[in-house]
């Protein structure tokens, strides 16, 4: 029961940062939040027992985060 | 008003998806019930034979790289066309088009300081060790030659995007990266390719060209090379994608 309890909160968790992702203005800070994203997902898949698939996320998200701020770094829009 | 329409989208978007699955609470099994339709046709199967016909501790290991070897071939595969696309697409312009011009003072503001660099210094050397481990030791524990990849290509960015460290690990061109691709997927159709001449079929590791007791320790040996073009594949595709990124970053004043 307390695993439930515990999958709903990150379930809640990426459903908030993903209506913030939509609403947000700053770049760089929703770069940081979605790698945010990532780690509750990936303690979602450890939850649900797929640790290999909760390695994979983890390394994704930092190699995801990475190209986003380079990206970001790129364009001269910083802020909407 | 742009915002109200965003508004509505998100909370429609919530409540069809959230009505969905109170409608129907059993799309997604529970965790430990074996009478669920994904637990019930072959995973039977990969629990009892895995370690015995591959030798891999680890039965995701086993599936992805010896009984769904076909299916890892061409993610690899798909791997390499999107680094190559990427090379295509982003490259050619970058360097006719023109840049952007960004202030002096955030580009050097960012990815500098002490504390970044003494941080990276001692994290570089244990994320490639770490990599190697889970390269290694993927057919028993946690992870394979996708996340050793992508954790030796973390190790790489890091020293190529921090000023200070001056690429110690030395640089990729983008076409080399490419090519560096196109060498691990052609190792692993080589690993593929082996058995052959053995009488055997594509990828049937059971039939590799080498002495070996039993067959188990035959599809060790495919595993891990079959492992090894992964990893470079991985590693040389993200690497060409940050360089191919970065070409059209490195700002002219």
């Amino acid at each position: 029961m307390s695993v439930l309890i515990l999958e709903g909160m990150f379930m809640l968790l990426l459903i908030i940062i993903a209506i913030a992702i939509i609403f947000g203005k700053d770049l760089l800070a929703l770069t940081v939040i979605y790698s945010v994203f990532s780690f509750a997902a990936m303690i979602l898949y450890i939850l649900a027992g797929a640790a290999d698939v909760a390695f994979t996320e983890a390394v994704i998200g930092v190699i995801s985060t990475v190209y986003f701020i380079i990206a970001i770094k790129s364009i001269s829009r910083r802020c909407k | 008003m742009k915002n109200k329409k965003k508004i509505i989208g998100v909370v429609l978007i919530i409540v069809a998806v959230s009505g969905f699955f109170f409608k129907f609470p059993n799309i997604i099994p529970a965790v430990d019930d074996a009478k669920a339709p994904v637990h019930s046709y072959i995973s039977g199967f990969y629990i009892e034979n895995a370690i015995s016909q591959t030798g891999a501790h680890n039965i995701v290991t086993a599936v992805l790289a010896d009984y769904r070897g076909f299916d890892t071939l061409f993610e690899t595969c798909v791997m390499l066309l999107a680094g190559i696309t990427a090379l295509m697409v982003l490259s050619s312009t970058a360097k006719v088009g023109k840049k952007q011009k960004v202030s002096k003072e955030i580009k050097n503001a960012s990815f500098s300081g002490t504390i970044i660099d003494t941080a990276f210094r001692v994290i570089v050397p244990i994320i490639v060790i770490y990599a190697f481990y889970v390269f290694a030791h993927g057919e028993s524990s946690l992870g394979g030659g996708f996340q050793a990849g992508a954790l030796l290509a973390i190790a790489y960015m890091i020293d190529r995007i921090i000023p200070s460290f001056n690429n110690s690990l030395g640089t990729f061109t983008e076409q080399g990266a490419a090519m560096t691709a196109g060498v691990g997927v052609f190792i692993y159709i080589f690993t593929g390719i082996l058995p052959m001449f053995n009488g055997g079929n594509f990828l049937e590791y059971g039939r590799l060209p080498f002495g070996a007791e039993k067959a188990a320790e035959l599809h060790v040996i495919g595993i891990t090379m079959i492992e090894i073009g992964v990893v470079v594949c991985v590693m040389a595709t993200i690497i060409n994608i940050l360089e191919v990124v970065l070409e059209r970053t490195e700002f002219d004043e």
